[in-house]
């Protein structure tokens, strides 16, 4: 057979035995996701059709993670609220509007959309998050606009590399550092360019469903298309808590299954890492930039919004608050996740340490909110540092994990979260 | 210049290197701050490269191809291959890049194709010709086999992008 867990996820959706990596073939997707930008454009286009409403409304998810809360001024004001009156015009209960709205990264696990062996089009590849509860995440850009017509579209069968997680994180070493590590090897070459990254392990069981979706979402910016975990009895305890009757299939990959390469990553072996400008593989330890005066710090975005994140980034700020001339923003990444926060502290510790929290969505990672002028210098948990990014193009991004990111917050200046933590005599906790 | 079939494309190439991408190399992201609106074709075109090659909007030949090296327009949104094909461009044969720019490009009427070793064969200014349908990228005598486009991607080529596909397969016009 020599399918891989993404061949075999495409075979179902086509309605085949098996696929050969390298063909196009026709699927059905179970799901197509996209972000308010695109499906406010979309009704605009299909309305110039002669399409008034969504083909198969139960299959398509449109959630407003970009521009919640738009501002006077915004132009997003007058088409959020088009996308809202189109939505009750046509019944369309999946529009995720402000309240219901969360990164839709995340509202596609929380909701029981994403669940194992599904496919899911979506309208970009961080999204493959979803892999860690087993979905597959095919990214088709502005293509999404075809799910709203028809139910069926073209994928090219990816080839995949299987990543085997050994060891354990050590103390103040946070996933967002494998997906670093990833990225310093693979990032400037094309190792991973249009495949999926299949993870599997020993240690994969020992990381967080949050961690995992915080890992599977940063392999795009080592090249990958796409990329899916094992599924184990958490990810499967999850999916059945959200599943409501609705299908999955836990599927494995063959004993034979080909893959371009097989590596094994010691998590013990980690350090933090931050990536420098302006290229992904641009990964350094902390140490290399350690004392670079900022004057931003967020925590945030689909590589580390959910709760084990927030977490981290508390057992930092618990004795500490954010150094003078630091604007510090955390932003939960849906609704979910905030009232978690809310539940369990955090949101006031936050606050009292002198962070801003914001309202769930994308926030700082493109500079929708919190902007960047000229001059500023942020460490982030964001996806992306390329120069314009989130504002000007005279500041500088730093990404890193919440440990550091928090850390830096609290110094004032880039550095080892490892010190801090080890005063505070505080466990790493990982639940 | 482009030949009557719009499977093949004959054009002048435009050389670039690695990782130019499309959020900070073909256009910039931080000078497009509606990054999936529809812009003025004439704007989009003048932001083409704007960082990279000084004006070559002015420059550039409608039905001229780009050539470059691996990771082309990785990370990207929709407005960089719109800029490609308002600046004139009618192919970009690249190293390597991700499904998610060769996709986000055929919608906006724009064909990527991938051929590994195509920068080593081709000189800017050479005439290259690609052949989407057989597979077939030719420049300076030597032939490369690719990838040829799925029957649903040629339609799209056709149809001068998703927009008008879509127009054409909701009239009940479209061959895939």
């Amino acid at each position: 057979m020599r399918q891989t867990v993404a061949q075999k996820i495409i075979a179902r959706a086509a309605g085949t035995e098996t696929v050969e990596v390298g063909d196009y073939v026709t699927v059905t997707p179970d799901y197509t996701v996209m972000q308010d930008i695109y499906f406010y454009k979309n009704i605009k286009i299909l309305e110039k059709l002669g399409v008034h409403e969504i083909a198969y409304p139960d299959k398509v998810i449109a959630v407003l993670d970009h521009t919640p809360q738009a501002a006077h001024g915004s132009i997003y004001v007058d088409r959020n609220r088009e996308s809202r009156e189109f939505a009750r015009r046509t019944g369309f209960d999946n529009f995720f509007d402000v309240g219901r709205a969360g990164l839709r990264h995340l509202i596609m696990v929380e909701q029981g959309f994403a669940r194992p062996g599904l496919l899911v089009f979506s309208d970009e590849p961080n999204i493959s998050s979803i892999g860690a509860v087993g979905a597959l995440n095919v990214p088709i850009s502005t293509e999404v606009i075809v799910s709203m017509v028809r139910d069926s579209n073209w994928v090219r069968v990816p080839a995949s590399v299987r990543f085997e997680l050994v060891g354990s994180l050590p103390p103040g070493v946070w996933v967002r550092d494998l997906v670093q590590a990833i990225c310093h090897d693979y990032g400037g070459g094309d190792g991973l360019i249009q495949r999926c990254v299949e993870f599997g392990g020993p240690a994969l069981s020992t990381l967080s469903l949050d961690s995992r979706q915080g890992l599977l979402a940063g392999m795009y910016h080592a090249g990958a298309d796409t990329a899916l975990a094992d599924v184990d009895d958490v990810a499967l305890a999850y999916v059945q808590e959200r599943a409501d009757g609705r299908p999955y299939e836990v599927f494995t990959a063959d004993a034979d299954a080909e893959y371009d390469e097989v590596r094994t990553w010691d998590l013990s072996a980690l350090e933090p890492f931050v990536t420098a400008p302006p290229k992904h593989a641009d990964v350094v330890p902390v140490s290399d930039v350690s004392g670079r005066r900022i004057t931003q710090a967020t925590i945030g975005s689909c590589a580390s919004n959910r709760l084990d994140d927030l977490r981290a980034a508390a057992e930092v700020l618990r004795d500490h608050p954010v150094a003078p001339g630091v604007t510090m923003y955390i932003t939960p990444g849906s609704p979910a996740v905030y009232s978690q926060a809310a539940r369990e502290g955090l949101i006031e510790l936050f606050t009292e340490r002198g962070a801003t929290v914001l309202s769930p969505g994308c926030t700082t990672c493109w500079g929708y909110l919190g902007a960047l002028g000229d001059g500023d210098v942020t460490i982030s948990t964001n996806q992306e540092h390329y120069p314009g990014r989130a504002g000007s193009r005279k500041a500088d991004i730093y990404l890193s994990s919440p440990y550091v990111v928090a850390a830096s917050a609290v110094a004032g200046e880039i550095t080892d979260p490892r010190p801090l933590l080890a005063r505070e005599g505080k466990p790493h906790v990982h639940s | 210049m482009s030949t009557a079939s719009s499977t093949v494309l004959r054009g002048r190439v435009w050389k670039f290197g690695d990782w130019v991408s499309g959020d900070d190399g073909i256009v910039r992201f931080s000078e497009l701050r509606n990054f999936a609106d529809d812009h003025d074709p004439a704007e989009l075109a003048r932001h083409c490269f704007a960082g990279l090659v000084p004006n070559f909007a002015e420059r550039v030949t409608p039905g001229d191809i780009v050539v470059a090296g691996r990771g082309f327009g990785i990370p990207s949104h929709p407005p960089a291959p719109m800029a490609l094909r308002a600046a004139g461009i009618a192919a970009a044969v690249v190293e390597s890049t991700d499904t998610a720019f060769i996709r986000r490009s055929l919608n906006a009427g724009l064909p990527v194709v991938t051929c590994p070793g195509i920068t080593d064969a081709a000189n800017e200014g050479d005439v290259l010709e690609v052949d989407l349908a057989a597979g077939r990228v030719t420049v300076n005598g030597t032939v490369f086999a690719v990838k040829p486009f799925a029957p649903a991607m040629l339609e799209v080529v056709d149809s001068g992008g998703l927009v008008p596909y879509l127009a054409r397969y909701l009239a009940g016009n479209a061959r895939a």
